[in-house]
């Protein structure tokens, strides 16, 4: 196994009931600094497989290990290594009784033991960066879905994460504002952060993803870079899929 | 002591009063008789102490009991896997609380915890025993009010509290309580309103608040209704007072959502 594994997978099952399966045998890896993008149809299982590499989703069986540690382990302390796996979801879920500074915060000043003045120092920089920076003592309410989603983003990299996890960023966005929030993760992407992204955005998988990984049915059809997948998939339920989503 | 009749009264009445006609004579009477003779008020001011102690008292102790058994109860729904033995347990004694104290009248606890269970001796004491009797009923409403709270808040945000690696309790106390105890005030308040009129029932274990203070001035001046129309007058500019107290409260908590 090689030391630029960050994530790996062994045969991540998700059941409902006996019939019914989320995840099938899924068995992935994803590379330090790399950016994959998972696509496939809806209940195809892609978010299900997100969300369990940071066990919000709990596998019927299976391992995810993060950084050669097994995270599945009932004995290891999640939270620790959750912190450095950032995660971005659909719904933002911004804390709305919260300043957009108290939201950047207050992890760093609970798990980092920072001071006050250094969090807020990180948040204001980092909030700078995606331009948002006279937003800072605004409250989510007050911002729009792209701004949200940006406030969002800038929470998860407060901590400073190894990986960010990417839950479908800008599916509820209105379209005007899902450039604003592909900008940022490409910046994000350039600057050579680790990045698992589940989206519908194929122009961005297309532009920025070094490997795409295509779901179908709970398992993974198909891994390739975005130029095999896109220009010459090997199964045939890959250009189905993407034919039905243009 | 000898009762005071209207003819007595009226001799020794300043002038003013005896040049009114005899209806208006005759109500200024009652009044001095339920509040002035014999510094009657005083029934109503200390009465008054008791029920404010009994109430705050058993507020205390019911949001306590109401927000442990809420989270016990909640986090046992939580739970994806199966909830570990000390936790079902819990979650079982929680319902078990909750379905008696919510089943049997608050005047049959007070019977049973006044004669039964602590059977107090001094003033004190009776007035422990209601503070706990009303504290552990009232826990049980506030219980599930707190547990619906709590239930309203977005599974979304627990996750992004989790995302960040603040663990279950922290983010319970961070994000999800504050949320959740926006949202159930109004409910809450209106616990309390209810504690603080159910505070007149701890008559029942010769408790001396102000309901029984009003009893008292009956049975000492031979006449209902002034005591009684002022008690009822008493609970109502209580409760009118707390309204605009929680009103207030609220608004200021809903500033973030504008």
């Amino acid at each position: 196994m090689s030391d630029n594994v960050i994530i790996r997978t062994e045969n991540l099952c998700k059941y409902y009931g006996d019939k019914i399966h989320a995840l099938h045998n899924v068995t992935a890896e994803i590379q330090r600094g790399e950016v994959v993008v998972i696509i496939g149809p809806s209940g195809s299982g892609k978010s299900t497989f997100l969300r369990s590499l940071n066990l919000l989703e709990t596998a019927t069986s299976g391992k995810v290990f993060f950084e050669d540690v097994d995270i599945t382990d009932p004995k290891v302390n999640i939270n620790i290594h959750r912190q450095k796996m950032g995660m971005v979801f659909q719904q933002f879920n911004l804390f709305p009784h919260m300043t957009v500074l108290k939201n950047l915060t207050l992890a760093p000043m609970k798990l980092k033991k920072m001071s006050k003045a250094d969090a807020e120092e990180m948040a204001l920089t980092l909030l700078d960066r995606v331009g948002l920076k006279d937003r800072a003592d605004a409250y989510p309410s007050q911002l729009s879905g792209g701004q949200k989603q940006r406030v969002a983003i800038v929470r998860a990299l407060c901590m400073s994460p190894e990986v960010m996890l990417f839950d479908e960023p800008t599916s509820a966005l209105d379209p005007e504002m899902v450039g604003e929030v592909l900008a940022v993760m490409k910046d994000l992407a350039k600057e050579g952060m680790t990045m698992v992204c589940v989206t519908h955005e194929m122009g961005f998988a297309k532009e920025v993803a070094d490997r795409v990984i295509f779901m179908y049915d709970g398992e993974i059809e198909e891994v390739g870079t975005p130029d095999e997948i896109f220009n010459n998939p090997q199964s045939p339920k890959t250009p189905q899929f993407l034919k039905s989503i243009l | 002591m000898t009762v005071l009749t209207f003819a007595k009264w009226i001799v020794g009445a300043p002038a003013w009063i005896a040049s009114l006609p005899e209806g208006l004579q005759r109500l200024i009477f009652q009044f001095y008789q339920v509040f002035i003779y014999e510094n009657r008020w005083k029934f109503f001011t200390d009465g008054l102490a008791t029920t404010f102690i009994v109430t705050i008292g058993a507020l205390l102790i019911g949001v306590v009991i109401g927000m442990i058994v809420a989270l016990i109860r909640s986090t046992h729904d939580n739970q994806m896997r199966k909830p570990n033995i000390i936790l079902r347990i819990l979650n079982s004694i929680c319902k078990i609380y909750v379905t008696v104290l919510r089943g049997t009248p608050l005047m049959v606890q007070l019977l049973i915890m006044g004669f039964v269970v602590m059977v107090p001796k001094t003033s004190f004491q009776t007035t422990l025993c209601a503070i706990i009797t009303l504290g552990i009923n009232s826990g049980a409403y506030v219980a599930e009010i707190a547990r619906s709270g709590i239930m309203s808040i977005n599974a979304g945000q627990m996750e992004a509290g989790r995302s960040l690696g603040l663990n279950y309790a922290q983010t319970m106390w961070h994000i999800i309580l504050p949320q959740a105890f926006k949202n159930i005030l109004p409910a809450l308040g209106n616990e309390l309103i209810a504690l603080l009129k159910e505070t007149s029932l701890v008559t029942v274990i010769a408790l001396q608040d102000v309901t029984k203070a009003a009893q008292v001035i009956v049975s000492k001046a031979y006449t209902a209704v002034i005591p009684y129309i002022s008690l009822a007058l008493i609970y109502l500019v209580l409760v009118m007072i707390l309204t605009k107290l929680l009103g207030i409260l609220e608004r200021r908590l809903r500033k973030s959502e504008r």
